[in-house]
């Protein structure tokens, strides 16, 4: 129970430094922002002084700050993000719109990380020290290393313009996820084979490990019965912490690649200067993030009783 | 942990980080002492043309010399980078202590507010920050600051909550010794280690964070060299001149390969 | 017939030989009792007969049980036996425990993976077992709601359900209350019924006792003697047999007080304390007088270490007074800790911490060298480092230090619960005469009656309070380390 309150002070507090960031962002918009917002919400034609008049007098964008930010947060708690300043579509519509492609994508690098890293780093730490243990240190430190816009673009050269099997860039058929999802996916596996091979090697080193062995139950009856559960809590809460990696990698990666998704869009947003929207996309990552986390507290708190303490 | 539950360092690894991350210093220093060039002069007739002596790297879509670009850019993100973790470093190495020592709602209010930045993607603070700030450098430089002194403080607070309630410390206080000693008899020696990893694993994080934004055109702006913004600008290019291409992308991966080393590589 | 026996058994370290060729037999009904200190090689004699060394360590020697004969060295053929033929009891029954798994399926698996009975037949079995131990209501509790009794009954429980006839127990009071050793010496000597074999490894003498059967006495991996336990005890041929029955409080005489008690250094009145809302000490009121030791003792977790801390003015109490005696410096209050290990700077030079304490203190420089002499240390120890010292050297360290800062009262807080016998009777021969010849005060915690009842001249017993039992046994997990979460999630 108090884990769920403190999660829920986290997500008022992470609205307040979104809240806080974007109005500032707002504020510092160079002084020809009202009228390049209404060119481009009604086309350079037809933009005059009275339409770049109401703009600026809607966005609060002079008047004292503390008012504008007040009434600025007070719009942000009751969930008003108001209209895309580029598209003049409500920012909640855009997002709706752009969340379900990002969220396959997600689930896609997610899953696939998970086939790849912890069997990888579970092997590994039942031998500590072996040479698999050693190899598989080389490889996930060399993998660690090679940031998701890298791995994508090494991906791209040799799958799509070197060999020709699967498409740089597109979206709609399940082929167009290979590329994307494999370039989140190397790095989270990387780093997921890690924390498995360390809970391996510390949980094959409790005692109860060795016991479980005494009673007379063979290597895999132990791993299969005592290993694993003990195993899966810390790749848990780690998987939690991650949702901040595959974020970031889901914001560069949709960029290279054209994925019509939440990054593709944040990106657009803070390149156009796009406030509502930036703020919109920034609170729905950082509020999922939050959420995930939340999720994740209870089904550790399930498998393991002592959290609950 | 145990020492036996990890792995042994490799022991070839230290050699191979200070050979790596030497080789790359060493390269961003000297480059123009051996071969004296202009990151920023054109001359269209070397477009992508290969090496010689005056740019041993050969030339990239415009003419310019890669050997001068990538000088250019292996001194500037790791500087934005070395920067901004030095920062970053102080404040959470400060905020920590103040938090284990003082406790009460001083520590609720920093660690609330550290956690509820945990939630946030680095790279999307960064761009925010970048929007509000004037130059991009400095720009990179706050909003990295801002997002890495998080993992200093969660790592420093918990060392010294950890160090400051163990009988070592209650000896060294009914033994009449100060706060000052304390801190630095006890409590240094444990958190030093720590801050290096970390400082080696947000180095390579920062260069990562304003490569990636560099390679999707929200970061450096052309025509600063900067190691994402080069990749983006020579990829058009890759079937004509690979090795232009190549270049930028291998100097990226030692770089952050020999701080991912030195970083350790069993850390998240 | 004989159950086990195990002939000419050697434990190498690469070349270095911890245990001498060393014979023994196990046969039913007989418990054997191997007793040792730390580093006698007794743990490592009984790895190497379970096959169940360190990966390091190499065993040679041939072990027979159950009609097969063995090489000692080959490890993967003592797995079958595992469960089968040789029960193997943990040291630390809490740590030896699935954290994530309840009770009962702990023993049901093994019943049915091990002895092959059907998954419902194996459930029945499993509750009767736990029924038989008083354990019935515990079946279906997580090894972190059960206290270390309950744990250790759970874990004898599992490691018998694969019917092995050969119980082998490797210090099984290990950390425990005094008052709990009698159950675990009933509970192992249960295993002998129906023509069974017990083989218990123990530094406690007192258990040693218990279980009875013959003694085997080790020292520096080879036997001193051996022979029928009682007779062996009573009247001991080894000089080091001797020594060690000297050392147990049982066979120490008492102290006698100085006859004239000092002036009073600290006084407690009408003492109460709590700590994380648990009412800890009730009204409780005490004096300190110069050259007297007090004894306090208590079941573990019953307050002994916050009473320090109340005493060291490192915790408000809720109610009461605490006086100090006028005119002593704060730092003439100083504490000896159970775990001296901890309480010196991980990595500094123990004479670099040393040095800095006489500096503070303005010691004359030949005072870190005299009571080196007088608490008999080699200076050599200074070099080195916390780590690399032994436990009753460190401890003595720990007291030295102390004395630098010129102390009038010592709060010892279990200062020899993790030291051998002898080495605990030389650092509490030593606290008795800095006492009486440095007029210190002495607050003395141990849970050993015995002890305290030899040495102290007053004796507080502080009762567990009300309702502070599931506290008392949270308490004891804290200090368990293994049960605290997985480092990566801090």
């Amino acid at each position: 129970m108090t884990i769920l309150v403190s999660r829920l002070v986290q997500a008022v507090v992470v609205a307040l430094l979104v809240g806080a960031a974007t109005f500032a962002m707002m504020r510092s918009l160079p002084g020809d922002a009202a009228w390049r917002i209404a060119a481009g919400r009604y086309g350079y034609d037809n933009v005059n002084v009275a339409a770049a008049e109401a703009v600026r007098a809607e966005l609060g964008l002079d008047g004292p700050w503390l008012g504008a930010f007040l009434q600025w947060m007070g719009d942000l708690f009751r969930l008003d993000f108001g209209v895309s300043l580029v598209s003049g579509q409500p920012v909640i519509a855009e997002i709706g719109h752009q969340l379900g492609a990002s969220l396959w994508l997600a689930l896609a690098a997610v899953g696939l990380s998970l086939v790849i890293g912890p069997p990888l780093g579970i092997l590994a730490g039942l031998r500590p020290g072996s040479l698999f243990d050693r190899v598989l240190l080389v490889v996930s430190t060399a993998l660690k290393a090679v940031p998701q816009f890298l791995m994508a673009l090494i991906l791209i050269l040799v799958l799509s313009v070197q060999l020709g099997w699967l498409p740089a860039a597109g979206y709609g058929q399940p082929r167009h996820f290979i590329l994307p999802a494999f370039a989140l996916a190397l790095g989270l596996a990387a780093v997921n084979a890690r924390i498995a091979r360390d809970a391996m090697a510390s949980v094959g080193a409790m005692p109860f490990y060795a016991f479980a062995q005494w009673k007379g139950l063979s290597r895999a009856q132990v791993l299969w019965r005592h290993g694993l559960r003990n195993v899966s809590v810390p790749l848990l809460t780690y998987l939690g912490l991650q949702f901040v990696l595959l974020v970031e990698g889901v914001v560069v990666i949709e960029s290279i690649v054209g994925w019509p998704g939440i990054g593709h869009a944040l990106v657009h947003a803070v390149f156009a200067r796009d406030v509502p929207m930036v703020q919109g996309t920034a609170l729905m990552l950082g509020l999922g993030f939050v959420l995930v986390n939340a999720l994740i507290d209870l089904l550790a708190a399930r498998i393991d009783p002592r959290g609950a303490r | 942990m145990t020492a036996a539950v990890l792995p042994r360092a490799l022991p070839t690894g230290r050699i191979l980080v200070a050979a790596i991350l030497g080789l790359v210093a060493a390269f961003a220093l000297l480059g123009p002492v051996l071969v004296p060039g202009d990151p920023f002069a054109q001359s269209l007739m070397k477009s992508l043309a290969g090496p010689e002596p005056a740019a041993p790297f050969g030339y990239d879509h415009l003419g310019r010399s890669l050997w001068h670009r990538l000088v250019h850019a292996l001194r500037l993100s790791p500087l934005i980078a070395l920067a901004a973790v030095a920062t970053a470093a102080a404040a959470g190495l400060v905020l920590g202590v103040v938090a284990a020592l003082r406790g009460g709602w001083v520590e609720r209010l920093l660690v609330i507010l550290a956690d509820a930045l945990l939630a946030l993607p680095g790279l999307l603070m960064v761009l925010i920050v970048l929007a509000i700030m004037p130059g991009t450098a400095t720009g990179f430089w706050a909003g990295l600051s801002l997002v890495l002194w998080v993992e200093f403080f969660r790592l420093t607070r918990a060392t010294a909550r950890a160090t400051l309630a163990s009988p070592a410390v209650q000896a060294a206080r009914l033994l009449g010794f100060g706060w000052p000693y304390v801190l630095r008899t006890h409590l240094w020696p444990e958190i030093a280690p720590l801050m290096l990893t970390a400082a080696a694993f947000g180095t390579a994080t920062a260069i990562m964070g304003i490569a990636a934004l560099g390679f999707v055109s929200v970061g450096m702006r052309a025509p600063t060299p900067e190691l994402g913004l080069m990749m983006v600008e020579l990829l058009p290019y890759w079937r004509e001149a690979p090795m232009a291409l190549l270049t930028p992308v291998l100097a990226t991966f030692a770089l952050l390969l020999g701080l991912t080393l030195l970083a350790g590589g069993h850390r998240t | 017939m004989t159950l086990l026996s195990a002939t000419d058994i050697t434990v190498l370290d690469g070349a270095v030989r911890l245990v001498a060729p060393v014979s023994l037999t196990l046969n039913p009904g007989e418990p054997l009792v191997i007793l040792g200190e730390t580093g006698s090689g007794k743990s490592l004699l009984a790895q190497a007969i379970m096959g169940t060394l360190p990966a390091s360590l190499r065993a040679t020697g041939v072990v027979c049980i159950g009609g097969r004969s063995l090489p000692a060295g080959d490890r993967a053929a003592f797995r079958g036996l595992w469960g089968r033929q040789i029960a193997v009891l943990p040291q630390e029954p809490w740590l030896s425990l699935d954290p994530l798994m309840r009770a009962a399926p702990q023993v049901a698996e093994a019943h049915r993976l091990v002895r092959g009975l059907p998954g419902g037949a194996a459930r029945d079995r499993a509750a009767r077992d736990l029924q038989a131990l008083g354990l019935g209501a515990a079946s279906a509790l997580y090894p972190h709601q059960l206290s270390g009794g309950m744990a250790q009954r759970v874990a004898i429980a599992a490691a018998r359900a694969g019917g092995a006839p050969i119980v082998i127990a490797d210090e099984p009071t290990k950390g425990l209350d005094a008052a709990r050793r009698d159950d675990v010496a009933e509970l192992l000597l249960g295993a002998l019924a129906r023509g069974g074999g017990l083989l218990v490894i123990t530094h406690d003498l007192a258990l040693a006792r218990r279980i009875g059967g013959r003694l085997m006495v080790l020292r520096d991996g080879a036997v001193l003697e051996t022979g029928a336990t009682s007779a062996v005890l009573s009247a001991p041929q080894a000089a080091y047999t001797r020594e060690l029955i000297a050392a147990d409080p049982e066979s120490w005489s008492r102290r006698v007080a100085p006859s004239e008690a000092g002036q009073t250094v600290l006084e407690a009145r009408d003492l109460t304390l709590s700590r994380g809302g648990q009412r800890l000490v009730d009204g409780l009121t005490l004096e300190l007088r110069a050259g007297r030791i007090l004894g306090i003792t208590g079941p573990s977790g019953c307050g002994k270490s916050s009473l320090g801390d109340a005493l060291l003015g490192m915790l408000t109490p809720e109610r009461g007074q605490i006086t100090r005696a006028r005119g002593l410096a704060p730092t003439a209050f100083q504490k000896l800790w159970q775990d001296p290990v901890a309480a010196f700077p991980r990595t500094r030079p123990l004479g670099q911490t040393l040095r800095d304490v006489a500096r503070l203190h303005a010691a004359p420089p030949d005072r870190i060298g005299g009571l080196l002499d007088r608490l008999r240390l080699a200076p050599g120890l200074l070099a080195r480092r916390p780590g690399s010292v032994s436990g009753g050297e460190l401890q003595r360290l720990a007291l030295l230090r102390a004395m630098l800062a010129k102390p009038r009262f010592i709060f010892a807080d279990e200062p020899t619960s993790r030291l051998d016998p002898i080495t605990q009777r030389d650092i509490i021969g030593l606290l008795a005469d800095l006492a009486r010849s440095d007029g210190l005060a002495i607050a003395l915690v141990s849970h050993d009656p015995v002890l305290i009842e030899r040495v102290a001249d007053v004796t507080t017993c502080l009762p567990m309070q009300e309702g502070r039992k599931s506290a008392r046994d949270a308490a004891i997990r804290r200090k368990d380390r293994g049960m605290e979460r997985p480092a990566i999630l801090r």
